[in-house]
């Protein structure tokens, strides 16, 4: 309604020929109304639909493949790569630098997921192999650095210590009854 | 630092002492009278100052000297330099002959393999 001046508005109703509420309401609205035309629909049959889902969804016709007609609900979606956004060039001038995407451009089934603080598809640096043999040589290294260190144990050049009253017989909690063997300590 | 441990793991594998056994040798071996040591601290004394274990040692009695010092003279944690120094220096001694007592036992190893060795 702000879109139309109020003289317009006026001029307008005039020539309208419909009546009631519908008549008083201006055919202008916001860029963010949906109509039917633009929302996905059911899995395209024939050549046509597929060619008129594709320009829906911007994409060329054959690029663009929907999912699986199996009953899961995609209808006529696309079928994208699974490639989160963090494997977007992020020096790009992208319409929406945070989402890596420019406007119009197809979103993804799984969109929110592959968002840069959510689950990232990028390659690592080194293959999967080199990561599992990297980790589990140090770990299996180090578990038989400390079993040798277990057998050949490091220690002091010194005697145990030496302990009053029997090795400390009835602070142990030995029988206070019993006679402790007698152990003697010298002084060198 | 490591010498014993090269000598017990690799080089004299059969003389180098094992601190986990007990000593095959004599204690008055080798000494024209020996003197015993002597524990100063009663067992009654440790229990009622609630001596942890490890602390009762021939030591034991510096350490009660320098616990009630330590709580005659709270908040004045510095007052109390003389005993402790008095409870490490017996503590040092203690590991001193801990020391002296390792060696005596690696000589006599040494000694009864040159007797055996003589013998063959």
């Amino acid at each position: 309604m702000a879109g139309v001046g109020f003289r317009r508005w006026a001029q307008l109703l005039s020539k309208r020929k419909a009546s009631g509420i519908p008549a008083l309401i201006s055919g202008c609205r916001a860029a963010s109304g949906v109509s039917k035309d633009i929302l996905p629909g059911p899995y395209p049959k024939t050549p046509e639909e597929r060619a008129a889902a594709a320009k829906k969804y911007n994409l060329r016709v054959d690029d663009y493949h929907p999912y699986p007609d199996n009953g899961e609900g995609y209808g006529d979606y696309p079928m994208l790569a699974d490639r989160s956004q963090h494997e977007r060039d992020p020096w790009y001038q992208w319409d929406h630098p945070d989402l890596r995407r420019n406007w119009g451009e197809p979103m993804h089934w799984h969109f929110d997921m592959f968002i840069r603080n959510r689950v990232d598809t990028s390659p690592s640096p080194v293959s999967w192999s080199s990561m599992c043999k990297q980790l589990f040589g140090y770990i299996g290294f180090m578990l038989f650095m400390f079993y040798v260190g277990g057998v050949y144990a490091s220690y002091q050049p010194v005697a145990p210590k030496q302990y009053p009253y029997n090795n400390l017989h009835l602070e142990r909690g030995g029988d206070p009854e019993k006679q402790p063997e007698e152990v003697k300590h010298y002084e060198i | 630092m490591g010498a014993h441990l090269g000598r017990r793991y690799i080089t004299e594998r059969d003389t180098e002492p094992d601190p986990a056994k007990k000593s095959p040798f004599d204690p008055e071996f080798g000494f024209p009278d020996r003197k015993e040591r002597e524990m100063v601290a009663t067992q009654e004394q440790m229990n009622l100052a609630q001596l942890p274990v490890e602390q009762r040692d021939y030591c034991a009695h510096y350490l009660l000297k320098l616990m009630k010092c330590k709580r005659d003279n709270w908040p004045n944690f510095l007052a109390c330099k003389h005993e402790r120094h008095d409870w490490d220096y017996c503590e040092h001694q203690d590991y001193v002959m801990r020391m002296k007592e390792y060696e005596r036992e690696r000589r006599l190893q040494l000694r009864k393999k040159r007797i055996e060795a003589q013998a063959i």
